[in-house]
């Protein structure tokens, strides 16, 4: 720079700041670019979500839950691979050091990407899925990642998971060998609750949805308990049974949300079946 | 979780742990050297225009160990991380900015370019995506400057020295020009810039009281 106010340094303060006013510009517009996509991401996996939910409950005829599993894996395939393809497509505005910088912006359609993706591998395996494979949805043929996944979204992804599953467990009940299935996925939420517990103290954002998690697992305790303590009351046939357990549920689901930040999230167009894709 | 997935878990947030930690070490380090030349770069508002090189000269060898702690950073951080930590020492950073422009403007009465005080903290264009110095960094540490120097300008008189406000008058306004091609995002950089006015309109005043009173020499006697 030349030195004292001069032409010549006037000169040369302006032309830095022209060259510090792209550099910002490229910047705020590709982060609005990443948004963008992330919101599509968002979109669609929220849509996956339903077609999910709607998947496992539409059939009355169906109750093997390996079969509803597999329907349901093969519907999410063509669409998590419609949300893998946008993700590929962001792959160039986060090359290298740039995806740290946006990665705040990529994290809320990365999660809920994971919630659906977890979904939908649950459904099929029963498991929960590991971020190695979460990675690998998000890598090309040649083995490279379009990104690196961050621990943080992987663990989030899954947290929203279980709030899922309440609903999932909820809506089974009713079903023939629902409360069978409620109290597996009981369980499988109980087991990763106590894994996420110990990685709280890193995560604040887990902490909180942790405690989502707590209240949406003592919903559904209290509700298998009522059930179990109603039906003992009654000698009925199963088809009659069935419906007092519906009865239940239903009243036991007025009481109260599966966690204030889900319905906040899922928004009033979420009651069970109500939705349009 | 199986016990595959958890170890693979507990090995990204060991890396992560021992990571933050070893910037925690050095960025206490790199506040005590910027603050060390904030406490040095201070007493200007008390210094006689002919003890200023004296001054700036004791400054120097801090701001040159800034060199150790840029190369420690630099070395912690892994490949393509900058952004992942950068708001760790980015106060540090700011300050040292802040005060590499400050020995400049006084020195020479220019305005230190961003590869300048690059140099001048000893960061190297090979830490690209490891350490560097952001558009958004230097450009906190130069409204600091002008912060401080519109203090500078007020007391610069008070110290009989009564060239010094109209130099820093012409010189904030150039970089205030510079700022003003900026679009700007509404955040803190924006809500920074918006404030220089203030700044700007405390020197005019001074100049004004100066000029008023025929206190300074005329202004063809500048550049």
């Amino acid at each position: 720079m030349t030195s004292s106010s001069s032409p010549g340094s006037r000169d040369s303060v302006l032309r830095a700041f022209e060259s510090f006013r792209d550099d910002l510009d490229d910047h705020n517009d590709r982060r609005e670019r990443i948004i963008k996509s992330s919101r599509d991401i968002t979109n669609l996996s929220k849509k996956l979500i339903f077609l999910l939910h709607r998947t496992v409950t539409e059939d009355p005829t169906e109750f093997d839950d390996r079969v509803l599993g597999q329907r349901a894996a093969a519907r999410a395939r063509g669409k998590l691979i419609e949300i893998q393809s946008l993700f590929a497509a962001l792959r160039d505005e986060l090359v290298g050091d740039r995806f740290w910088r946006y990665q705040r912006n990529v994290s809320p359609g990365l999660q809920e990407y994971i919630e659906a993706l977890s979904f939908a591998h649950y459904l099929e395996h029963k498991t929960l899925i590991s971020y190695n494979q979460v990675q690998s949805t998000l890598t090309d043929r040649d083995g490279v990642p379009y990104f690196p996944l961050p621990l943080e979204d992987y663990l989030l992804g899954l947290a929203d998971l279980t709030g899922e599953l309440m609903r999932f467990a909820i809506a089974a009940i009713p079903r023939r060998g629902g409360r069978q299935k409620a109290s597996d996925v009981c369980g499988f939420v109980r087991a990763c609750k106590a894994d996420f517990e110990g990685l709280t103290p890193y995560f604040k954002e887990l902490r909180k949805k942790q405690s989502v998690t707590a209240q949406s697992l003592a919903k559904i305790e209290d509700a298998a308990y009522t059930v179990v303590v109603r039906t003992s009351e009654f000698d009925l046939p199963p088809e009659l049974l069935d419906d007092l357990v519906a009865q239940t549920i239903v009243r036991a689901a007025d009481h109260g949300n599966f966690g204030d930040e889900s319905r906040r999230k899922r928004g009033r167009e979420y009651e069970y079946g109500m939705e349009d894709d | 979780m199986d016990a595959e997935n958890l170890e693979k878990i507990n090995d990204l947030l060991e890396a992560d742990v021992a990571i933050k930690e070893n910037i925690k070490e050095q960025v206490t380090e790199f506040d005590r050297k910027t603050r060390a030349l904030s406490g040095v770069l201070n007493r200007i508002h008390s210094t006689r225009p002919e003890q200023i090189p004296a001054l700036l000269d004791s400054a120097l060898p801090t701001l040159e160990s800034c060199h150790e702690t840029t190369a420690a950073l630099a070395s912690i951080i892994p490949a393509n991380q900058f952004w992942k930590w950068k708001e760790m020492w980015s106060n540090s950073l700011r300050t040292a900015v802040f005060s590499a422009t400050l020995v400049e403007y006084l020195q020479r009465g220019g305005l230190l370019s961003l590869q300048q005080v690059a140099d001048a903290l000893g960061i190297k264009p090979q830490w690209q995506d490891r350490f560097a110095l952001s558009v958004e960094d230097y450009l906190h540490g130069v409204i600091t400057l002008v912060n401080e120097l519109s203090r500078l300008a007020v007391n610069s008189v008070t110290l009989g020295d009564f060239e010094q406000p109209i130099r820093i008058s012409l010189f904030v306004k150039e970089v205030f020009a510079g700022f003003a091609m900026l679009n700007l995002k509404n955040d803190l950089l924006r809500r920074r810039y918006d404030s220089l006015k203030y700044d700007i309109k405390k020197i005019e005043e001074v100049v004004y009281d100066v000029s008023l009173r025929k206190l300074a020499p005329s202004t063809k006697q500048q550049a």
